[in-house]
Parts: structure tokens; sequence; C-alpha cells
């Protein structure tokens, strides 16, 4: 009976196609869009990903995320390597500076100064440059960090410094190594361009040594924003940031702890999120409303075709294994092609700078949701399918 | 109403019932609706239809013949009296019990053919068979068998929509046999078809349906077809007024 089941879906082919489309289009979506918000969440904590040696995370214990935060003095580097387990510790300064470009425009870049020593949190350079070349002063790497067109440079020599007036409307190009900036007042050399990762919000980056950092940024009593610490061999991250917090007092988490905190205050905090969460939902509401109101219909339309199947001797639990057949038919096929779509989508968008991220429980989620709802739209259709009396068989032609 | 009561009569008693009854009703009543709104269907009705034999349920249209058969088929509970089917109180059982019975002993026909429509006309043959868990292979055998017998062997693979209507009821003919039940019900059989491919209908319906041990019964307002009947159950309000026997009918007993 089920493949009768199944034949009474696909014989009406219109119908069948409608339901299948509708299924994959929304689970597409959903998909699509959870994708794109983990992207987002992935380029919010990029500052993080983008240290991969730090196993935990030092901070102001009242720091939330690498979004909000505030300076520890020096001596919590010190602090923090004394500490049993710490295998090494690096300083890590953020900041906000102007940057003017030569033509006199501006631009507001994320300074991250990295440890004068070891240089740790710079990322690989574009075209060859060596990172060493960041301990010469006044030395700075730029990066886009997720945005566009905000690394421009006048084009000609001409509208360069010493400007006597502005040269704003001119032609650009792409900073690149020699090109030279003004933070407060002072000078600038790019020495090349960062392979950063992207950033959530998109912001254009600076990186540098925090020696270089201080010069730049506006004088404050405490320079020093995080200190990363890699754990000894033999001990968990979380040991570690434990064993930090209670001996010095600092808020101290383990990287991947720290990403989920910036994530869960990304969503708590960030107005962007939750338009993007609100959109989502809104989404999913319209998209598996309408898949359930679609799959409803069907059965509804399908109503004396069951009247006749009970008046044959099918038995109400056969009538609903054969509603729920159908459902699920509709569920798997519609949500696998939505699926499919989605993963041809992401490769599609591996190719541009684009916030998507197909984690392992995105499908599954939107899978689940098409099978709850294509469930949901069973359940609802069999209490009129039960009711329906099988003396209506009868009834006019 | 007086009248009805006086030409009610029952079957001559010295003719003796050709078989056992296939069903066996007792004083159904039926009501549809309830305070202002009720509608009494059936008054009170005795009916018995025997196995091998064609009984045709005639009367304008809404004296309760639709009712009735629904309340044999136990497909519509009635108010009160009883209703036994191949001896079995059928409305007594469970629904689940009542829904295999009536699956594995009653073939219906419709006057709207009521074939699925995306269903080939061999698979809508088979589905009786498919519900009672027949295995595809059997099934499909079966279905075909019957439907050379109405004269459609070619036409096995077509949909509803690409059969004529005479073919579609003939299609369902096969349907209502399949399974070989010991009660066909035809409700208006021919009242959707001409007159010629009516009667070819009421032909195939006596020459295959009508065989020993199993009971038919054919609502029709169609008196062109009367022929067909070996008895005839005129009903009128709700109840039973007469029952004839058709001369020159016999019952292959
Ligand atoms: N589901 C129903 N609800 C209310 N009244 C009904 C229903 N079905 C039939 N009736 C009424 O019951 C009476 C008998 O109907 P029916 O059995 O269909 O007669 P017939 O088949 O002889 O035309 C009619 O008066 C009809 O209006
Ligand atoms: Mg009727």
């Amino acid at each position: 009976m089920f493949r009768i089941a199944i034949k009474m879906l696909w014989g009406d082919r219109a119908k069948f196609a409608g339901l299948i489309f509708g299924i994959a289009f929304t689970s597409f979506l959903v998909t699509f869009a959870m994708s794109y918000f983990c992207g987002f969440m992935t380029w919010g904590f990029a500052l993080i990903a983008e240290n991969p040696s730090a196993d935990v995370w030092v901070m102001d214990p009242a720091v939330p995320s690498t979004e909000l935060t505030t300076n520890l003095p020096d001596s919590a580097l010190y602090r923090v390597r004394s500490v049993q387990g710490v295998h090494y510790a690096v300083p890590m300064a953020l900041g906000t500076a102007e940057v003017r470009f030569p033509n006199g425009s501006f631009q507001s870049f994320q300074v991250i100064g990295v440890d004068d020593a070891s240089l740790a949190g710079i990322p690989p350079i574009q075209a060859g440059a060596s990172p060493s070349l960041l301990r010469a002063p006044d030395a700075v790497l730029v990066a886009e960090g997720g945005t566009s067109d905000k690394l421009n440079t006048p084009a000609r020599v001409q509208d360069q410094w010493p400007y006597g007036a502005s040269h704003l409307d001119v032609p650009t190009r792409m900073l690149q190594a020699g090109d030279e900036l003004q933070i407060n007042d002072r000078r600038a050399v790019v020495m090349g361009i960062a392979q950063a990762l992207p950033r959530y919000p998109a912001r254009p980056l600076l990186y540098t040594t925090i020696a270089n950092a201080s010069r730049f940024l506006p004088p404050e009593r405490h320079r020093l924003t995080f200190v990363l610490a890699s754990a000894a061999p033999g001990i968990s991250a979380r040991e570690l940031a434990t064993r930090i917090q209670a001996s010095t007092g600092l808020r101290a988490r383990a990287a991947s702890d720290f990403k989920t905190d910036t994530v869960l205050w990304f969503l708590v905090n960030s107005e962007d999120v939750g338009d993007i969460a609100a959109m989502l939902l809104l989404a999913m509401t319209v998209g598996f409303g309408v898949t359930g109101v679609m799959l409803y219909i069907f059965t509804s339309e399908n109503l004396r075709h069951y009247a006749l199947l009970g008046a044959m001797g099918a038995t109400p639990r056969l009538l609903i294994r054969m509603l729920f057949v159908q459902a699920g038919m509709c569920a798997m096929l519609g949500s696998g092609l939505g699926l499919g779509a989605c993963s041809l989508a992401s490769y599609a968008v591996g190719y541009i700078d684009y916030p998507f991220r197909l984690m392992w429980f995105t499908p599954l989620f939107g899978m689940l949701m098409v099978v709850l709802v294509s469930l949901g739209a069973a359940a609802l259709s069999v209490r009129p399918v039960l009711k329906l009396s099988p003396a209506v068989v009868f009834a006019g032609r | 109403m007086v009248f009805a009561l006086a030409a009610y009569r029952r079957e001559e008693p010295a003719m003796p019932p050709p078989s056992s009854p296939a069903v066996r009703c007792q004083r159904i009543v039926k009501y549809y609706g309830t305070g202002d709104t009720r509608v009494v269907a059936l008054r009170g009705i005795d009916l018995d239809v025997y196995k091998g034999e064609l009984l045709m349920l005639v009367g304008p249209s809404g004296c309760g013949k639709t009712s009735l058969i629904s309340v044999i088929a136990a497909l519509l509970e009635s108010d009160e009296g009883d209703c036994h089917l191949l001896g079995e109180n059928i409305q007594r059982m469970e629904l689940e019990a009542r829904t295999v019975f009536r699956g594995r002993h009653v073939g219906f026909v419709f006057q709207a053919f009521n074939l699925l429509p995306t269903l080939s006309a061999l698979d809508n043959v088979a589905v009786p068979l498919l519900i009672h868990g027949l295995p595809r292979s059997l099934a499909e055998t079966k279905a075909g068998a019957l439907l050379e017998r109405v004269g459609l062997a070619g036409h096995a693979h077509l949909l509803p929509s690409q059969l004529s209507g005479g073919q579609q009821q003939r299609v369902a003919i096969a349907r209502a046999l399949v399974h070989e039940p010991d009660l066909v019900i035809c409700d208006e059989p021919t009242s959707s078809l001409d007159h010629a491919t009516g009667h070819s209908i009421m032909q195939l319906l006596r020459e295959l349906a009508r065989t020993q041990g199993r009971a038919l019964i054919v609502v029709t307002h169609d008196p062109r077809i009367l022929e067909f009947a070996d008895r005839i159950a005129h009903m009128d309000d709700g109840r039973i007024v007469d029952v004839t026997r058709v001369p020159g009918t016999s019952h292959e007993i």
C-alpha cells in the first residue's frame, strides 16, 4: 500500500512538484541562512581563530568578548607567565585609530599590536615580505578585514602629501608595501598586506608591534588587552584557564570557550545579529508554514480517496501510515534537494569573500525542521482523515 | 403514510427463502442531525438479502436508499435496529475489525466510479487486495485476470482519465470483485452512463458478480435495468413499501 500511497502523491505531478519545490526551497533557505549566520559568527571571532597557538586568552575580568575590551596593567603578562603549566605567554594590544591617507582622507582601523619579540598573532603576509620587517619603527601591516575599497590610497604622486589641501576625489589604488599613512600625526609605513581573516563587523585592520602600537594609539595608562597563553604539554586549555584564573584573579578562557563567549555576546548585544536571526526566523516560519499548509492541503484534497480506501477495508492505522509515508517522502526528497542546492551554493560562495559556513549541524537542523514540519502537517491531516465517515463515498459525483 | 403501510407486503410466505441471508436487517432506523433539523432517513427497515440473488433497491430520490446500503455495509451506524452481515452484527465490532471485515466481504460499485485518479486501471483493481496485505505480484496477477474478464485486458496501464465512462465502470466492477466478496453493493451504477453502456454494465454485473453464494444489492432509479433483478425492493420515505419477485428469473441454486 505504500507504493499506492506514493503513487497517489506522485500521480499529481504538478502538485507534487510544487510540494517538493516548496520544501526544497525552504530547506535551502533555512540552511543557507543558517550557514550565513554561522559564517558571520565565525567572522565575529576571527581574532581568536587567527591565533590558533593561544590555548588560553587572559583578560580583564569584565571583558565579555573580543568586541568589548578594556586593558590590563602590564604586570598581568608576568603574572600569567608565572602560572604553572603556562608554556609561554604573549601580550596583545587592541585599539582603534583614525588613519589618514596621503590625500587627506581618513579611515578608522582596528589596531592589533602583537608581541615585539615573537610577533605572535601576525597573519601571513601577501607577496613574500618577512614579518620581521614589522620590528622597524613605524612599520605596519594592513588588511581589509572583510571590507572592500577601504584601503585605497591616491594613485598619483601629485595627489599625495605634502598636501596643502585635501585631494579627496582623486583616482585611487589599493595600498601596497612602501605606502605611507599617518596615524595620530605619526608616520606609518605599510610593509605589506596581511591575509587576515575577514571580520564581523567588517573593519580595516592594522597589525603592528605593541611598541609601535603604543606610539600610534593615544596614550593610555595600560596598553595590554589580552595575554595569550599556550599550555605546557599534558595540560588542557580549560585546566590552564582555571589555573590562571585562580592564581591571577584575571579572566582566563580556553580559546574555544572564548569563541563561544564571543558568539553569545553577539547574539545578545549585536542588533545586526538580532536582525539576521529575526530574518532567519521569519524565513523559516514562512517557508515551513507554507510547506506545512501545502502538505495539509494535499491530504485534504485527497480526503475522498482516503474515505474510499477506508470503505474498501483500509484501517485507520493503515491510512495514517500512508499519510506519514507521503509526508516522509516529501520531506526526504525536498530536503535532499534543498540541502544539495545549499552545498552547491557553499562551493559557489567559496570563491568570493562571503560569510558562509556550512557547519555539521546546519543541514541536520534544516533536515530536522523539514521532517518535523512534514510530520506535523501529516499529524494535522490525521484528524480529518479519521473523522471522515467512509459513507461519503456514496456522496455525489 | 397509511397507504404506504397498506402497500407493504412481505414476500409470499409460500415461497421458501432461496438460501440463507447474506444480509439481515431488522427494524433499522437512521436519523440525520438533531432537534428541529432532524431528518429521519430510515423508518424501520426489515430486509433480508440472500446469497446468490440480485436485489434491486428502487425508489424516489431522497427515500433513503443510500442510507440503507451505507448501514448494511457498516459505513454508517444505524440509530436503532440491528443489521447482520454474513451472520455478524458488524456494527457491534470495533472500528478496526469492522473495517477489515468490510474490506474482506464487501465490494462496492459507485455511480461516480470513484477510481483513484492517479493509479492505473490495474493498480486500481489491485487496491482491495493490497489493502488486505497480498503481495504485489499476486495482487497484480489477480487484478489483471479480472480486467481481462471485464474486457479491459489491453487497458491495464491506462489512467482512469484515459478511459470512457463505461470502461471506468468496468474497472470499478473488476475492483469490486477482485477479492471475491460475499456482498457487492452498487449505488446507481448506471446513472452516469448512457442506456446502452448501462445495459452492458448490468449484463456484466449479472454475469460476473452474481454467483452462487454472493449477494448483490443494486440501488437504482433507472427503470430500464429492473429486468436484471431477481427481487426488487421498493422504498419510499424511509420504508420498504414493497418487495416483488421478478418473474422469469430463477436462482442458480
Ligand atoms: N449526511 C446527511 N445529513 C443529513 N441528511 C442526510 C444525509 N444524507 C442523507 N440525508 C437525508 O436523508 C434522506 C435519505 O437520503 P439518501 O439515503 O441519500 O436517499 P437516496 O439515496 O434514496 O436518494 C434524504 O432526505 C437526505 O436529504
Ligand atoms: Mg442516493
